[in-house]
């Protein structure tokens, strides 16, 4: 009796080892979906300003790859790594799968974008993963497209977790039918002051997003305080993840609750389970007709986006990169536009100005729908799927096993049940045990022991599966990442050439059309109540201080910051402005009339978490309540002087 | 780089002796008698019957002129054109020699007030004949819509008559007139406006052409790189890569079945 039992608590210890396998569920839907509806775009980018960039890890350079496997495994998204060695192949083919994968499913969202927004208003910006002079990983887009100014841009990648034993369990994978999204989506800070300009973002890369965002507004800041009209591009948002790069707190909310003004839009971290009838027809000859994220996910980020342009003050989201890009061939012209003018002649050359850069903008978007067309629907689009269908069969044979070893799971717990009660019964009677009752329990033990190891077989099998392909697939993730990469280079290569070649002749008629501007742009300073600094004005100066319309920076000792779009005079904000305070926490903007650097009058104030609210102020302080039908001034429009005069007189008024 | 419409040219164009003689053998009537009244068909019919009518082009580019010669011209500038204007204009004059007449650089300097008149006389023309005029550049253009892609060409040939009326107003002092200076300067300020937008639309079309030609000739150039690199890509790879991943499961699952009936024959063998 002491040996079947001991015999039975084997087999028990071993069913609860092998335990039930996972057969790599996913969701069908995306939660971007349920929660998107089909919005039409509402709002209307002036000529040369982009709506939307998707960007996307494509390449990682032969310096970065060492860091990049590694800090791949140590940052893992959605579990704990049980085992993890950066040299190993198979850990390599997932985070190199991560990269062509990525290049992959981008386009597919790419292709619904375009199909919701104008023509060339969006572009595709690959980036290259690379080693920063510090030995941390960066990106940098491999083209020209974020050097137009543009409404959001979109980070997009498709997510595998980091160990090769946990692909059937729950973890996030991108592999056959199932596809794990990460995506953050953000405009330009001026637009969205209060979350560093970051407007939707998967929950694991969130913080590290709004921190990225918050390097990028310092770099801006940095730049304007030298005098430049540089708005920093923002390495890819996985890159800061993958780097542990600081976070940054700002209020968000889940996609499930209805959305609120100045909050980012949290997208949980899902595994989707593409459409099974368009998996299986990605072997057929029209494959490339056939596009399974569409439903599952892309169709719903491109409403969803569609959604966030249509709350983003355009204006503000594009002024600063629209600047930088017009300070290339006009810096007398560059500083004004971002708060624009009446004059006729600022208005000629603006017009001028931006006919140039929507000459530039289709140039690029041509490149953007070759780069679509060359890896999707080539033979690396066709390679890419027939990948995709063998990564399925390979899911396929996982999930059988997973079934077979389940059964095999619950015959061994069902026989160990069946013995365990039998032993008891017997014990319980106190009789002598038979010659052939000994031998059924024996042979029902037998028979638990032998599905139990059958079980063992099954999981065992299962992973070898998975580890065969990804040993197998390494060479053939190379040839197909170094294709695209080819396709890329040769694009850009291509691209760039003809775009300096047409930049120039573009340069050339503007300048031989332009007119005298009466009034230009130079630098001069800026100062700001309470501040022992100076900042930098760069716009209309008089007497070496901001005497007009322009941007002020003003940057001081503890990392707090103001930055000032308007009218100014003695160097000080005097009239309508924007005015952003940059703080460590909590960074909010008021947009109404200033005098002597002060609030003064009917303010909108942008803070985080919350709507927009008028608020009246005076000598920079709050002041009291806002008279019903009270606006408050902006320099981003410019009724006639005395609706101004007006508005303001009745606010002032109100106040006393 | 569009090729640009000199008035000289344009005036060879159109003054061939045809219409000449086709003009010279109709008799409009006084201008004086129609110019206020509603649009004589006669008329109207009769100056437009020296316009050009062998060629849809020639033909257009008249019309055209024509009616962009009259832009801007209000009654009170009407008004001022009657005052400093030599009236001596004859009302059959054909339009060809009349805008001959006012492109000629030793004319409009010796003369200024004739320049005026022969103005008044075009634009009295284009406003007295609108619908007609209208109507020819319609059906012409819905008959041929290349036909407007020499509108700038047209429109900046009429600024240029057009500031040659406005210079000859204010050589004569008009601008300084009190009772017609207002609109005479109105004009003066309208035709800047004009040029700024002759000048734009000129420089958007420059920009097109470039547009066009580049993005044709980049998107021939990806589109052959692409297939290019696509066609060089190893198709075998991925198959190698699958079939060397199937041979190993293959082994796989034997070692495994191996191993299932040697745990079964060492269960078995207790018995």
């Amino acid at each position: 009796m002491g040996r079947q039992f001991s015999k039975l608590l084997l087999v028990g210890a071993a069913c609860v080892v092998t335990g039930c396998a996972s057969t790599a569920k996913g969701i069908s839907q995306s939660s971007v979906m349920k929660s998107a509806k089909a919005e039409q775009l509402k709002k209307k980018a002036t000529a040369g300003t982009v709506l939307a960039v998707v960007r996307y890890p494509a390449f990682v350079d032969s310096n970065a790859k060492d860091a990049y496997y590694k800090a791949f495994g140590r940052n893992a998204i959605g579990g704990r790594a049980s085992s993890y060695d950066a040299g190993s192949p198979e850990v390599q083919a997932l985070a190199d799968s991560v990269v062509l994968k990525s290049n992959y499913f981008a386009l597919s969202l790419f292709k619904e974008l375009a199909a919701k927004l104008p023509e060339h208003s969006v572009l595709l910006s690959p980036h290259t993963i690379k080693l920063a002079d510090d030995g941390s990983l960066t990106s940098e887009p491999m083209t020209q497209a974020e050097s137009l100014a543009n409404v959001v841009t979109v980070d997009f990648t498709s997510y595998t977790f980091p160990d090769s034993k946990k692909m059937m369990g729950g973890e996030p994978l991108t592999f056959g039918d199932l596809v794990t999204p990460l995506v953050t989506v953000r405009t330009d800070h001026r637009a969205a002051a209060p979350t560093q300009g970051l407007l939707m973002a998967s929950a694991p890369l969130l913080s590290r997003a709004a921190g990225n965002g918050r390097a990028s507004v310092d770099e801006s800041l940095r730049n304007l305080q030298n005098g430049k009209l540089d708005s920093a591009t923002p390495e890819l948002d996985f890159v800061t993840y993958l780097n542990n790069d600081p976070a940054f707190n700002v209020a968000s909310k889940p996609l499930s609750r209805l959305p609120s003004a100045n909050t980012v839009r949290k997208v949980p971290l899902e595994k989707i389970k593409l459409d099974t009838v368009a998996i299986d027809s990605l072997g057929d000859a029209q494959a490339g007709a056939v596009d399974p994220l569409k439903t599952a996910f892309s169709k719903g980020m491109a409403n969803q986006i569609v959604g966030m342009i249509n709350k983003t003050n355009i204006n503000k989201a594009s002024m600063m990169r629209r600047a930088s890009a017009i300070s290339q061939f006009d810096q007398s012209l560059a500083a004004l536009t971002l708060v624009g003018g009446k004059d006729a002649d600022y208005q000629s050359r603006f017009k001028y100005a931006e006919r140039l850069l929507e000459a530039e903008q289709k140039y690029l978007s041509v490149q953007s729908l070759r780069l679509f067309d060359g890896i999707h629907n080539g033979e690396m689009g066709a390679q890419v799927r027939d990948m995709l269908k063998a990564e399925y069969d390979v899911l396929e044979q996982r999930r059988d096993l997973a079934r077979k070893q389940n059964t095999a799971t619950a015959l061994a717990i069902l026989g160990a049940v069946a013995a365990g009660a039998t032993i008891a019964n017997e014990s319980d009677s106190r009789d002598g045990v038979s010659y052939g009752e000994s031998l059924a329990i024996d042979a029902l033990i037998s028979a638990t022991i032998f599905a139990g190891s059958k079980a063992f077989s099954y999981k065992s099998q299962s992973k070898s599966v998975g580890s065969n392909y990804l040993t197998s697939i390494v060479p053939a993730l190379e040839e197909q990442t170094s294709v695209q990469v080819n396709l890329i280079d040769s694009n850009e290569t291509i691209t760039a050439i003809r775009f300096e070649d047409l930049k120039e002749k573009l340069q050339s008629l503007y300048t031989e059309n332009q007119r005298s501007l009466e009034t230009v742009a130079t630098r001069c300073g800026y100062t700001h109540t309470g501040s022992t600094k100076t900042g930098t004005w760069l716009g209309v100066c008089e007497n070496g201080l901001a005497a007009g319309n322009g941007i002020g920076v003003l940057r001081n000792g503890d990392g707090t910051a103001i930055e000032y779009f308007g009218y100014a005079k003695n160097g000080q904000p005097q009239g309508p402005g924007y005015m952003i305070h940059h703080k460590r926490n909590n960074s909010y903007a008021l947009e109404g009339h200033f005098t002597a650097g002060q609030a003064d009058g009917v303010m909108r104030v942008t803070k985080s978490g919350i709507p927009d609210t008028l608020q009246m102020y005076s000598a920079g302080q709050r002041s009291g309540s806002v008279p019903a039908g009270a606006i408050n001034a902006s320099p981003f429009r410019t009724p006639p002087a005395n609706k101004i005069s007006a508005a303001r007189s009745q606010t002032l008024a109100s106040a006393q | 780089m569009k090729k640009k419409l000199l008035i000289s040219g344009f005036l060879s164009l159109i003054a061939s002796p045809a219409i000449a003689q086709s003009s010279a053998s109709s008799g409009p009537e006084p201008v004086q008698q129609v110019a206020v009244a509603a649009p004589s068909q006669e008329y109207c019919i009769t100056v437009m019957s020296g316009f050009p009518n062998d060629a849809l082009l020639p033909r257009y580019q008249f019309f055209k002129l024509t009616q962009e010669m009259a832009v801007d011209a209000t009654p009170g500038f009407r008004r001022a054109l009657e005052k400093y204007g030599d009236g001596d204009v004859e009302a059959d004059a054909p339009i060809t020699d009349v805008i001959e007449a006012i492109a000629n650089p030793v004319l409009r300097q010796a003369a200024p007030e004739l320049a005026i008149s022969y103005m008044d006389h075009l634009i009295d023309f284009a406003q007295t004949c609108e619908p007609y005029v209208a109507g020819q550049v319609s059906s012409l253009k819905a008959f041929d819509a290349n036909l407007a892609n020499d509108d700038t060409v047209i429109a900046e040939d009429a600024l240029f008559l057009r500031q040659v009326l406005s210079d000859s107003l204010f050589r004569l002092d008009a601008n300084k007139d009190l009772i017609h200076g207002a609109d005479v300067t109105v004009y003066a300020n309208a035709l800047v406006r004009t040029r700024d937008r002759i000048e734009f639309t000129s420089y958007s079309a420059d920009v097109d052409e470039l547009e066009a030609i580049y993005m044709t000739d980049l998107d021939g150039r990806l589109a052959r790189s692409n297939d290019l690199i696509n066609s060089e890509m190893n198709r075998e790879t991925l198959g190698d890569a699958v079939t060397l991943s199937d041979d190993m499961n293959k082994q796989a699952k034997q070692k495994a079945d191996r191993e299932a009936v040697q745990t079964l024959l060492r269960i078995l063998s207790r018995y």
